[in-house]
């Protein structure tokens, strides 16, 4: 295909997008406050807060989780989390048997309704390189330690299609409100690279 | 071309665009099928890893029918196909040294696979 | 294409080193990147798979040196002129103006 060939950019890339918007800026071709509401949206309000009520909806509902592994685009839009990088959904569960963790190896591809951004250390070569052929050894890393009776089952989103890890409930959590329980979910437990722990002795509850 | 404004930023994110094709296209595969990743090098976009290519693996899931990237990202048309989650072993992927149980998920086009007989 | 950015498998990159507790943006020069491409995408100027390519079209070096919003930058400056949005003349010409006026 086309070989694009240009002038070297200067390297300081705050001179080069302050160059890009303001000629766009000028053209009409973008609306500034339109730009300021995206970048507001994303940095304030959405983010993984929003995975972890959906997590502790399907602990505490049994039907929830339900409709939640059958259509998770479905079951996520009743939480009001749609739309852009959420479009097609899928959850996958850890369970006693199988432990899923999520990259894209070729670019970022990540759930962002649930989400949020994603991380950079998810977005970047060493995590993408290796998760794939070393998950264990990444998860190390994470501080995580799974078993070897337990399956670890990478998801390299490839596709379109974006993947949420429903993690495992973790034992002394009995009773507690769907609030309580969100508060323990972790971003990175819905990744895949951690896991849910046990909540310290007398938390919450 | 539309300009964003401000106001319809809430519909562009809770919309987003997603590249589901609803047209009926036959799959070429079901779950359960064996299937052989081609073997292919292209200078054009391509969802398709290098880790993967040539190797076997087993159809999961029909995701449905979605925009073909390979196409899409040179204006040659979206040539709408199915998408399966196909299940590879560590083992086929990395060797014999990788751990036995452990397996990896892809989401492939029908034009990255071809039947294992 | 068989650019760098296939990179499952690969070894020699390290240390994952997340970063506890990371702000989303870290300069606000990528606040803007990220802005501009998600109005420009939305306006329709390109599709999700051409923004892609234009960054595995950056080659192999500038890839694995640049950071992840440069590379979103790079794919910007790269569509937006091949699609005359904007020419190559006027991005040098505002970019020297620019850096005149930066004390």
């Amino acid at each position: 295909m086309s070989d694009h060939s240009h002038t070297a950019p200067p390297s300081d890339p705050e001179l080069r997008i302050k160059a890009l918007e303001s000629l766009l800026a000028e053209k009409q071709l973008i609306d500034p406050a339109a730009v300021d509401a995206i970048i507001e949206t994303y940095e304030t309000k959405i983010g993984p807060r929003n995975g972890a009520r959906v997590v502790a909806r399907a602990w505490v509902d049994p039907e929830y989780k339900a409709r939640l592994l059958a259509d998770a685009t479905k079951a996520i839009a009743e939480l009001g989390f749609t739309g852009v990088q959420g479009e097609d959904m899928l959850v996958i569960e850890n369970t006693d048997e199988v432990h899923n963790v999520v990259v894209c190896t070729l670019c970022s591809c990540y759930p962002w309704p649930t989400l949020g951004l994603p991380p950079v250390w998810y977005k970047a070569a060493p995590y993408r390189a290796r998760v794939v052929s070393d998950p264990r050894g990444v998860l190390l890393e994470f501080g995580t330690r799974i078993s070897d009776d337990v399956e670890v089952r990478v998801w390299d989103s490839n596709a379109e299609l974006r993947y949420l890890v429903l993690p495992q409930r973790p034992a002394g959590t009995e009773g507690w409100t769907e609030t309580q329980l969100a508060e323990l979910v972790s971003r990175d437990s819905m990744i895949g690279t951690t896991v849910v722990p046990p909540p310290a002795q007398g938390a919450a509850s | 071309m539309p300009v964003v404004t401000k106001d319809f930023v809430p519909v562009l994110v809770a919309t987003g665009g997603s590249t589901r094709a609803h047209k009926a296209v036959a799959p070429r595969f079901r779950a359960g099928d064996h299937v052989l990743v081609r073997t292919m090098n292209p200078e054009h976009h391509t969802r398709l890893p290098r880790y993967v290519r040539g190797k076997r693996g087993i159809v999961e899931q029909d995701h449905g029918v979605f925009v073909f990237p390979d196409t899409a990202a040179h204006a040659q048309g979206e040539k709408p196909q199915h998408v399966y989650s196909v299940r590879f072993t560590a083992r086929e992927l990395w060797g014999s040294q990788a751990p036995e149980r452990d397996t990896l998920r892809l989401d492939l086009w029908d034009d990255y696979l071809d039947l294992v007989v | 294409m068989n650019g760098v950015h296939d990179l499952g498998g690969m070894h020699g990159f390290g240390a994952i080193n997340p970063e506890p507790n990371e702000p989303v943006f870290h300069h606000d020069w990528e606040r803007r990147v990220f802005g501009i491409m998600i109005a420009t995408f939305g306006g329709g100027h390109y599709n999700v798979d051409q923004f892609r390519h234009a960054i595995e079209r950056m080659g192999a070096v500038e890839y694995l040196s640049g950071s992840y919003y440069e590379h979103w930058l790079s794919s910007l400056e790269t569509l937006l002129t091949e699609r005359g949005v904007i020419t190559q003349a006027e991005l040098d010409a505002r970019r020297a103006q620019l850096a005149r006026e930066t004390p």
